[in-house]
């Protein structure tokens, strides 16, 4: 060809017009190629809801990973002007406040709808309006009639006593690293009052008793106390934890008793924090998302969710709105509902109160043994119902009662279950009904001391909110896996030996000399076979049998020997480059001999006409017609290889390379990530194989196999 | 010449004598299976007669081989597919051992022979079936062999291209002087480019006859049209019919 200069500019018009055309086919061939991208990243939506939304569906529906809500007597969440002395009728008082809102809700539209079932909840009530509530002052229910408006609590008469009665001043804001106005301490005294004279350990169990059941005001205003957990286990490694979502974004943490604040101690994405520093291997993790929590429950720490100048105010008593149970009380009627449900079945806090009384629901047991003849039992405790197998008995009918003697008309079955309850019987946690051994008679008040009860799933209202929230996505959403992939390559710079990046040259280099190593060993293995026929027959069957031989039993056999020749294989491409060669060479045998051999008879013929020499006719016709042969097969080998040398990574544990970043991946289960890594994997075996057909270009640009498909298709 | 044939035996050829003089321009006709091919195979020493002698140029045929005293071209072009135009026909060449200079000064000189001297660079399938076969042509030159073994050489091509080649083909023989052995199924292309034709008979192979070609050079497309070519076809083809004159 002639140099440029010398071309006509119509022949250079023409070399443009070509490049043009290149690069358009260029364009059409990437297009297919991103289409079926773009289909499969499609597909991994719904393939990831097939697999995801079952797990959240079970997530979802199992009760232990409800978020537990805990009803008591709402405190006053502001204090009206002259609470010290009373209240004026008509005085509107407010026990709402962010969480507990939804209880005051409920209480309003129990005001509306159950008017009728439990008329007699408030004795002498305005109109007979149950308002499901009941004003009560430490556990003493107060005889106020009130009406409820939009919630807060409107009295009917005066209330001519004390609304609170504040008691100390906590110790504060003492400085935290990052910034005072968060740490609190509720001062010695009252935090040693249960116990003067007691020990240390003593103390602290007093001082935790203190910080539980604080009341606090800061100025007239209550604080709640409100933290979620995070959603992950400190496994001792870990440092990004995620809560249920809502936070704001400088809430801060409470590790195992110590305070972290935003920025200096963590920081913040999304629903997750990234602590500075792991935690303990099953530390408490929690993010304060009330106005408060209690930091270290010994030492009387509480922290502020808002910094504050000003430190905040313990109430030792304080007016409160407690929910009423439902049910007629008329003096006849024994079963009544607690109004939240479903009800956590062991809760040792549970407190049902008639009038001033707690009822006591402790199963008590009789001192003799149910064998199937005694009839005749005792109870230690006070009289009560008597359950057998959750069937109540009647008195007089099934059993009579001498003392704490019972005699049963019939003898009890054989190792059935004898109970009898003093005060009363949660029947059924599900509908939250509650059996009193006695019915309360009219004027006397049921109302819920304290309860706990499961709100609502902890992953989120919707099983897609659950399927969102899922630790654990077998099949990512591919738009989770993109957001990933920057922050995942750039995890680690490229000078870090753990740089993805490096990686992936590591690995590539590695299967690179495998694919060389191979390609010696093949083509040499099919000269000889095509020149020699005795050797194929002899060693063609064990060309074969090594191919069938497992590479994850071959590689520790030959790391042994790598070993013991002195390679330090944890940090050698050695095995990588052996086990891939391994694997490699065998297409590219079969490959070469095909080629060799797939010589036209005519073009030997003509080598014979013109008298040519054995070796003229390998270099001149054998070898050339082997070479697409060979490099299609090199292009099998470099796939394999790949893997084989993937594996050989793994198995010597070599951390230089990918292999290991996937098992590590793997195990540390961020699926996401191993995702990418799949990714990155395909794309090397697709760039390495676009090497070989790159190769083979440069070296055999007469081969029309190299070209695509539309190549073949213009030159023909 | 008697082939073995799975347990049997077959025929191929059976006294067959012929003399061709050098510088003549031989067709050998007749009918699929008479033995052309086997001929020719034998000239080359492509394979070994069962009985009977071949000399080619007073030697036989192994030793001619040897001495590369002809070029072969197939019915198929026969080309080297990782090699360009230029360096198919320079192969036999470079196996032979001549210099590189004198390699591409012959191979373009006999590319510029037979019209292909803007395409040295392609490859093979680059180029359209009679293209190949001139490249094929050109190589069987490359060497200037005495002798040219030409089996069906335009055999696959189409008719217009076919003519074409043979008045190509007329031309070079003229200009080159070469002893030419052409094997055809064609009565036209055998009466056209031969200066004697001859006639086989199949089962077993067989020399029917002899036919000297006496029509006037330089011939052209009008050569075609005379009276004397009608008349040479008709002889040809009673010859094939079984005919004698």
């Amino acid at each position: 060809m002639n140099g440029s200069d010398r071309q006509p500019p119509s022949a250079r018009r023409r070399v443009r017009a070509a490049n043009v055309v290149r690069a358009a086919n260029a364009v059409r061939a990437a297009v297919p190629v991103l289409v079926v991208l773009a289909v499969a990243t499609m597909l991994m939506y719904p393939v990831a809801l097939l697999f995801g939304l079952p797990l959240a569906k079970q997530r979802m529906d199992n009760l232990s990973n409800w978020l537990r809500t805990t009803v008591t007597a709402l405190p006053l969440a502001e204090l009206p002007a002259g609470s010290e002395s009373g209240a004026e009728p008509g005085a509107r008082l407010s026990f709402g406040a962010s969480t507990q809102q939804e209880l005051v809700a409920d209480l309003d539209a129990a005001a509306g709808g159950d008017a009728g079932a439990d008329a007699s909840g408030d004795a002498g009530g305005d109109a007979g309006v149950d308002t499901g509530g009941l004003l009560v002052f430490g556990g003493q229910p107060l005889g106020s009639d009130f009406t409820l408006v939009a919630g807060d609590v409107v009295l009917a008469a005066a209330v001519d006593r004390p609304l609170v009665a504040l008691g100390v001043q906590l110790e504060g804001p003492l400085e935290v690293r990052s910034g005072a106005g968060h740490l609190f301490r509720v001062p010695a005294p009252a935090a040693a009052s249960g116990g003067a004279a007691a020990g240390a350990d003593e103390e602290a169990s007093a001082g935790a008793a203190a910080g539980a059941d604080l009341t606090l005001y800061l100025g007239s205003t209550l604080l709640g106390r409100a933290s979620y957990p995070a959603i992950e286990r400190a496994d001792g490694v870990n440092t990004r934890f995620t809560f249920p979502p809502g936070a704001r974004e400088d809430d801060p943490v409470i590790v195992d008793g110590r305070l972290l604040l935003p920025v200096i101690d963590f920081s913040v994405d999304g629903d997750a924090v990234d602590l500075a520093e792991s935690p303990p291997f099953n530390a408490t993790i929690v993010r304060l998302t009330g106005d408060y929590e209690v930091v270290d429950a010994a030492a009387g720490f509480i922290a502020l969710r808002a910094a504050s100048d000003t430190p905040p105010r313990a109430a030792d008593g304080v007016l409160a709105l407690a929910e009423t149970l439902v049910g007629r009380i008329d003096g006849v009627n024994r079963v009544f509902n607690l109004r939240h449900v479903p009800l956590v079945e062991t809760d040792p806090g549970r407190r049902i109160m008639l009038d001033d009384r707690q009822l006591d629901a402790t199963p008590q047991r009789p001192a003799e043994r149910v064998d199937g003849s005694t009839s005749t039992f005792t109870f230690p405790g006070e009289p009560g119902m008597v359950f057998v197998d959750g069937v109540e008995l009647v008195e007089g009918r099934d059993f009579t009662r001498a003392g704490q003697t019972v005699v049963f008309t019939r003898p009890p079955a054989r190792n059935a279950a004898l109970r009898q309850y003093r005060d009363y019987l949660v029947s059924d946690v599900a509908t939250g009904e509650v059996t009193l051994s006695r019915a309360p008679s009219e004027g006397q008040r049921l109302w819920a001391g304290q309860y706990t009860f499961y709100d609502r799933p902890a992953c989120g209202s919707t099983v897609m909110e659950c399927f969102t929230s899922l630790p654990q996505h077998p099949v990512p959403f591919p738009n989770w896996i993109a957001e990933r992939i920057v922050p995942f390559f750039t995890a680690y710079p490229l000078s870090d030996s753990r740089s993805i990046v490096r990686a992936v040259l590591y690995t590539a280099s590695g299967t690179l000399l495998a694919l060389l190593f191979g390609s010696i060993v093949g083509v040499a293995l099919a000269v000889v076979f095509v020149r020699i026929k005795p050797f194929e027959r002899a060693l063609l069957p064990w060309v074969i049998a090594s191919q069938t031989i497992p590479i994850i039993a071959l590689v520790p056999v030959l790391l042994l020997l790598l070993g013991n020749a002195g390679v330090t294989v944890q940090t050698s491409l050695v095995p990588a480059a052996l086990i891939g060669a391994y694997i490699a060479f065998f297409p590219v045998t079969v490959g070469t001999v095909t080629g060799l051999r797939s010589v036209d008879p005519l073009a030997l013929d003509l080598m014979k006409g013109y008298a040519a020499t054995p070796l003229q006719v390998f270099a001149k016709v054998r070898f050339p017609a082997a070479v697409p042969f060979f490099f299609t097969s090199l292009k099998l080998g470099a796939a394999a290889a790949l893997v084989g040398a993937l594996v050989a990574e793994v198995e010597s544990n070599n951390r230089l390379g990918l292999g290991y970043a996937i098992i590590g991946q793997v195990q540390a289960g961020d699926v996401a990530d191993v995702w990418i890594l799949l990714g990155v994997s395909a794309l090397l075996g697709i760039g390495l194989v676009g090497l070989v057909g790159l190769i083979q270009r440069l070296v055999a640009p007469w081969d029309r196999t190299a070209a695509t498909l539309e190549a073949e298709g213009r030159g023909s | 010449m008697v082939f073995q044939v799975g347990k049997g035996e077959a025929v191929a050829l059976h006294d067959a004598n012929l003399d061709i003089r050098a510088g003549d321009f031989v067709s050998l006709i007749g009918p699929s299976g008479c033995g052309k091919t086997t001929l020719m195979r034998l000239v080359a020493d492509l394979i070994e007669p069962t009985a009977g002698t071949i000399t080619v140029a007073g030697k036989t045929p192994r030793q001619a081989r040897r001495d590369r005293e002809y070029g072969y071209v197939f019915q198929a072009p026969v080309l080297y597919e990782w090699r360009s135009v230029l360096a198919n026909v320079t192969l036999p060449l470079e196996i032979m051992g001549y210099p590189r200079s004198e390699r591409t000064a012959t191979a373009e000189r006999l590319l510029a022979m037979v019209g292909l001297e803007k395409f040295h660079r392609q490859y093979p399938w680059q180029l359209s079936g009679g293209m190949q076969q001139r490249v094929s042509i050109a190589r069987a030159l490359a060497f200037d062999p005495k002798l040219l073994l030409m089996d069906e050489p335009f055999g696959a091509l189409d008719e217009i291209t076919r003519e074409a080649m043979n008045l190509e083909l007329l031309r070079l023989w003229q200009e080159t002087r070469k002893t030419i052995v052409f094997v055809t199924h064609s009565i036209a292309e055998a009466v056209f480019l031969s200066s004697r034709i001859v006639v086989m008979t199949a089962r077993p192979g067989r020399i029917r006859e002899v036919i000297d070609v006496d029509l006037p050079y330089p011939r052209t497309v009008e050569t075609r049209e005379t009276e004397r070519f009608f008349d040479l076809t008709t002889t040809v083809r009673e010859a094939l019919r079984g005919v004698d004159h």
